[in-house]
């Protein structure tokens, strides 16, 4: 008997609050505001800062550099393809596990699962 | 020297200079003005005095100064008024998130999060509900359906002495295959001559019988290393003991560094020689030798071509660890012989050792406990065994530890049987027979958590697929034809469908894996962990 995963971020003092399902996933929160406070432009607000995530420090900054120009060109060819139109959500799926991502403005949330076989 | 120039201008570099070559000059008996018959002439050495030297001289002039006095003064002081204060650091709190942005960014982030989340949690659900991707398989490479044999690679000269390949090793940029020629079934010393070859696969024309580097060596040479990061040096050791070290880059005069004849040096053939990174600098390597008289040697490449013996162990009876019975009670300080290093990809510093008399050690390299040993040595040698592990039935060729699990390691023994050990446990969790005769070598896949491969005396390759079948290979290839064994292999950790074996007639052949051997299944890693959990119980 499977039962739907819950996740519901609870937004207190602290932090988020992530309910693990029966799939295993990892989050990670991006923030990737770059002309908000010029104090803070470097290389590595350009490639989009984590501010939480569930997984080790490297594998973090990995994925944050990573996805984050891929999000922009995955955003620019919507685009280009039509101006009206924009990215909502982002899902590559690979043999081993699933990274969704959802895209705005200011933030990015990256959502890795593993598929159930 | 002047010559007709004296009929042009001369600058004037002093006038008494000047009127001193001039005058001298006009020596010559015809005159710069009619182009006489061609003759030498030496005319005076004209010099040019300096107007500026004669001009400045030394010119000294004494000065003198001093500091003005200084001055000081005495005043005391005392505390008369104190107070008495403690510190103390309160216990930290728990940090939970690596967080790099602080948290006064909160209204924006709340908005965002929920937002999104009905979303990210709808996505996640039909996710693992959907059977859209059930069967959906990609290939992005060429399907490869069979084990092929790419290369037969022989040095005619060496198969004409009825050499042996008895080690062959990948470079560390995974395009040259280099072996090493011997005998592996002599029992007594002997002094022919052998090779070392070396082929360049990526290299066009290449020439199966004709190497890209020979190194003739003075004795048969039983193990083969190549470097981690330099792409031409190897190292090798000796039936005689010795272990030395080449640079394949230099055709004239490969040899870098060797080990000599002294005290250090082994006095039985040397069984595996390994690189290893050196403790502080791990940009540096050293070589390890493991031979058969029980000594574990670490070299450093020393000065002079000398390699210098950094670090020691040897084996002996009496301080093996007695957690397995062993057959014989010992008697006197008797040696026991290696035959097999392997060092585990998780933890630098633990080895396991396979041994003549069958037994597994697991050995540390930072074991302090000194070797009752009568070798002389130069620096003290230590007991590295820390743990014994249930014995094979004949002396073990060939020990190789999983890279991706911590804890197991395959054995290969003369018992012609492959025993999976876990690093926890004495007794293995598994054992295959493969072949009636020997078993010369067994390496794991660098891809597949589950694959290995194992060399048999009966001539052939065997590739075993845990996940298919645990008792019986999933591919066998022929090798010789005549029966003969194949004696060593090494998967390419660069190309990896390439697998190099080297057999009794002194031929390597390069095989090209299928794929099925090469590409990593979704859920392989915690496969192997469920194996290696399910056996273990």
């Amino acid at each position: 008997m499977v039962q739907p995963c819950e996740w519901s971020p609870a937004m207190e003092s602290t932090g988020l609050h992530f309910n693990p399902g029966p799939t295993a996933y990892l989050y990670l929160l991006c923030d990737c505001r770059q002309a908000a406070s010029p104090l803070r432009v470097s290389v590595a607000s350009l490639a989009g800062i984590p501010i939480k995530s569930t997984m080790d420090n490297p594998t973090t900054t990995q994925y944050a550099n990573l996805m984050h120009s891929f999000i922009l060109k995955a955003r620019s060819t919507v685009r280009e393809i039509d101006p009206q139109n924009d990215l909502t959500f982002l899902r590559i799926r690979s043999k081993k596990n699933e990274i969704m991502v959802a895209p705005d403005k200011d933030y990015f949330l990256i959502v890795i699962q593993n598929p159930t076989e | 020297m002047a010559t007709c120039a004296l009929r042009g201008q001369l600058f004037p570099a002093g006038r008494a200079g000047a009127e001193a070559l001039a005058t001298r000059g006009i020596a010559s008996p015809e005159g710069p003005e009619r182009p006489g018959p061609l003759q030498d002439e030496t005319l005076g050495v004209a010099s040019v005095p300096s107007q500026w030297r004669a001009v400045q001289g030394i010119r000294g002039e004494t000065k003198s100064c001093q500091t003005a006095s200084i001055a000081t003064t005495e005043a005391s002081a005392q505390t008369w008024k104190h107070a008495d204060a403690e510190v103390q650091t309160e216990a930290p709190e728990p940090v939970s998130v690596p967080s790099s942005v602080s948290w006064s960014d909160g209204p924006g982030l709340a908005a965002f999060l929920r937002r999104v989340e009905p979303m990210v949690t709808r996505e996640l659900n039909k996710n693992w509900q959907s059977h859209a991707f059930d069967g959906f398989e990609v290939n992005w490479a060429e399907q490869q359906p069979t084990v092929t044999c790419l290369h037969t690679l022989g040095y005619p000269p060496a198969q004409a002495q009825g050499l042996h390949v008895t080690s062959v090793s990948w470079n560390t940029t995974g395009s040259v295959v280099g072996c090493a020629y011997g005998r592996l079934d002599d029992g007594d010393w002997s002094t022919l001559k052998s090779f070392v070859c070396a082929w360049n696969l990526d290299r066009r024309g290449l020439e199966p019988q004709q190497p890209s580097a020979v190194v003739e060596v003075p004795s048969a040479v039983m193990c083969l290393a190549f470097h981690p990061t330099q792409p031409a040096h190897v190292a090798g050791g000796l039936y005689s003991g010795e272990v030395l070290v080449w640079d394949l880059s230099r055709p004239e005069d490969p040899l870098l560094w060797r080990t000599g004849l002294t005290d250090d040096t082994h006095t039985d053939p040397v069984y595996q020689v390994l690189w290893l990174p050196e403790l502080r600098h791990s940009q540096r390597f050293q070589v390890l030798s493991a031979a058969a008289d029980g000594k574990v040697l670490l070299w450093q490449g020393g000065a002079g071509g000398r390699l210098r013996l950094s670090a020691g162990f040897a084996l002996a009876v009496q301080q093996l660890p007695r957690n397995t019975k062993l057959k014989k009670p010992p008697r006197g300080e008797t040696e026991v012989g290696t035959t097999a290093v392997a060092f585990s990809s998780f933890d630098p510093s633990l080895f396991v050792l396979g041994t003549e008399g069958g037994f597994l050690l697991k050995c540390s390299l930072a074991a302090a406990e000194a070797a009752l040993t009568r070798m002389p040595s130069s620096v003290p040698l230590r007991a590295p065994a820390q743990f014994t592990f249930s014995p094979h039935g004949g002396p073990v060729y060939s020990v190789s530890c999983s890279p991706f699990h911590r804890n197991l390691f395959l054995s290969a023994g003369t018992d012609g049987q492959v025993h999976l050990y876990s690093m926890l446990q004495a007794p293995p969790l598994a054992s295959l027979r493969l072949t009636h005769k020997y078993l010369f070598a067994v390496r794991w896949s660098p891809v597949r958590p589950l694959v290995f491969a194992a060399a048999s005396g009966e001539g052939d390759v065997q590739l075993f697929d845990l996940q298919k079948s645990s008792q019986k290979p999933t591919v066998s290839v022929k090798q010789t034809q005549d029966e003969r064994p194949v004696y060593c292999l090494e998967f390419n950790c660069q190309q990896t469908q390439l697998l190099a074996a080297g057999d009794a007639q002194g031929t390597v052949k390069v095989w090209r894996l299928s794929t099925e051997f090469t590409e990593q299944g979704p859920r392989e890693t915690e496969d192997l962990d469920q194996l290696a959990a399910e056996v273990a119980t």
